[in-house]
């Protein structure tokens, strides 16, 4: 580039003004489209770690952060757990309610999920900035852990949910809360659903005889004696995040805000794929979708080993 | 109903001028820059304080001092029965404020003009004595923080029910309709900034009250003080001094 003595790029050189023009505008939209403000050179070191399989906390592309899980947080629920995922911190509550079934599905309790960002975890979700993020994790939740519409593929056992067919059945509602948001909100939330469910206990219930058959039977609620549920149904979720031409698990905000596309898959136990949501949008070759699910399918085995082993010994630690 | 026994013991064991338990936590968020969980009894809050930072808003900047800002929220699963509620409902609202100027009183806003001091508070369970619990939280997370203030701003409440003065009301109490006092003071500077009472109260009760009230502020500050001085040791102790 040619300068004039007093420092201005010469009249003349156009190319090489319209080039800086072009950076600079480039530096603005960046600014204004990540959510982490990274510089240049940061993004270049995380996307070149990525690329050499060593990430800037030095974990490689496919390791999770550690992962704690801490049952029955929350005294006045049913069942409820808090998951750390590093710096993520989630919390998940299931309150159980007797109500009544829909009259399209008579033999099915009813789920809901809730999921909420408290302003804690970032700035941003003041007032109702969180809500955006809250409906889509809500929604991705929903794919990949209650099935379908008709309740089939659930990982819950609806039907277990019925007191009396028709008239009376449980309705469970699941409320999360991001606490602290480091990236990978939706997997911490998926561990802690499962781990809040694990967690869940029941109240049995009695329906009194000669009622049964009336409109509105009465029911006695135990006080002491809780059913727990069978959660080993309930898929674990794993989130490929694709930055650059690799991709990687458990991304940190930081990673997250250089990511083209992410893929959440859920997993059972079995293996079976319980539910896909894609973000970002930038599109995916169908066969690399094809080998992030087989990927995402064999890092899912070691995450619900980890899962089940730390919620094992949460509950230990609660009951002694 | 009888809220105080004729042995002088309260509906959950408490004598009347006893607090209950109160645990705090410093460091419960790690990207905010100051944070804090804060635990009255069967109340639970969390508060994380973000700056001071550049004012996000230029139209709110002010020259001369630092803006000060809060968002209280509850979480669904706070209360014994389930209720969604939208954030910026009018208890809420009411609740941001009165915490906003708590806080206000007691931070140097004027060393450190043109910046932005965001305090946001997140009920995790409610049992009475939310707004106290807050400030008590938010007080902490403040000098997490690192925050220039002028004292300790401590909450706590107190109300008067079967004749008899109560320290830290919780929500069957509480909702019992008697009068709720909640009260804020400066410890050091044996000032009060946060007065608020419902329903009423003859003169002299009220002094007697006020007087309970205050003992709770500062039993409390006493153990923030505590709190803050283990926290810094532990920071001197991983910096290796």
């Amino acid at each position: 580039m040619e300068y004039s003595s007093d420092g201005r790029i010469k009249r003349g050189n156009h190319a090489a003004k319209m080039y800086i023009i072009i950076i600079i505008k480039c530096l603005k939209t960046l600014a204004f489209t990540g959510m982490v403000g990274l510089s240049l050179g940061e993004r270049h070191f995380i996307q070149g770690g990525i690329a050499q399989d060593l990430r800037s906390d030095g974990r490689k592309r496919l390791t999770y952060r550690p992962l704690s899980v801490e049952t029955g947080v929350i005294p006045q629920v049913n069942g409820s757990a808090r998951v750390r995922i590093g710096a993520t911190d989630v919390i998940a509550s299931v309150k159980a309610e007797l109500g009544k079934p829909s009259l399209l599905q008579p033999d099915k309790g009813k789920v809901s999920l809730y999921m909420d960002c408290s302003s804690t975890a970032d700035p941003a979700f003041e007032g109702r900035g969180g809500e955006e993020l809250a409906a889509e994790l809500s929604n991705a939740l929903q794919n990949c852990l209650l099935g379908g519409k008709s309740g089939a593929g659930a990982g819950i056992d609806l039907s277990s949910l019925i007191v009396v067919e028709g008239k009376i059945c449980w309705n469970l509602y699941i409320d999360g809360l991001v606490v602290s948001s480091d990236g990978n909100l939706l997997d911490a939330l998926g561990a802690a659903i499962k781990a809040a469910l694990s967690n869940t206990g029941i109240p049995r219930v009695q329906v009194a005889a000669g009622t049964l058959n009336d409109e509105h039977p009465e029911v006695d609620v135990c006080d002491d004696e809780f059913l727990q549920f069978d959660t080993s149904g309930v898929p674990v979720i794993v989130t490929l995040t694709k930055v650059g031409r690799h991709y990687i698990v458990d991304a940190t905000s930081e990673e997250e805000s250089q990511m083209s596309s992410a893929v959440s898959i859920s997993f059972n136990r079995q293996g079976h794929i319980c539910g896909i949501t894609k973000r970002g949008g930038v599109g995916l070759d169908p066969s690399i979708l094809l080998d992030m699910i087989s990927v995402a399918k064999h890092v899912s085995e070691q995450v619900l080993n980890k899962l089940d082993s730390e919620i094992a010994s949460a509950e230990a630690e609660e009951e002694s | 109903m009888e809220y105080v026994s004729p042995e002088g013991l309260r509906l959950d064991g408490r004598r009347p001028m006893e607090m209950r338990q109160i645990r705090a936590e410093i460091g419960a968020v790690s990207k905010a820059d100051g944070s804090a969980i804060f635990e009255m009894g069967n109340t639970k809050v969390i508060a994380a304080v973000y700056g001071p930072r550049e004012v996000q808003n230029k139209s709110q900047q002010i020259n001369s001092h630092a803006l000060v800002r809060c968002e209280y929220s509850m979480a669904n699963f706070s209360t014994g029965d389930r209720m969604r509620k939208s954030k910026g409902d009018r208890r809420s609202t009411e609740i941001s404020l009165v915490i906003r100027q708590t806080m206000e009183a007691c931070i140097m806003t004027h060393l450190l003009p043109r910046s932005q001091i965001d305090i946001y508070v997140q009920v995790l369970q409610a049992d009475g004595g939310t707004r106290s619990a807050c400030i008590n939280a938010a007080t902490l997370a403040l000098a997490d923080a690192g925050i220039p203030m002028r004292d300790l701003v401590t909450s706590c409440s107190a109300g008067y029910l079967n004749s008899t003065p109560l320290l830290d009301l919780n929500y069957v109490e509480d909702s019992a309709g008697g009068p709720d006092v909640t009260l804020g003071i400066l410890p050091k500077l044996d000032k009060v900034t946060l007065l608020q009472m419902d329903s009423k109260l003859p003169i002299d009760i009220l002094e007697n009250v006020m007087q309970l009230a205050i003992e709770g502020c500062k039993a409390i500050a006493n153990y923030i003080r505590e709190i803050l001085l283990e926290n810094t040791k532990q920071l001197e102790y991983r910096r290796g001094v």
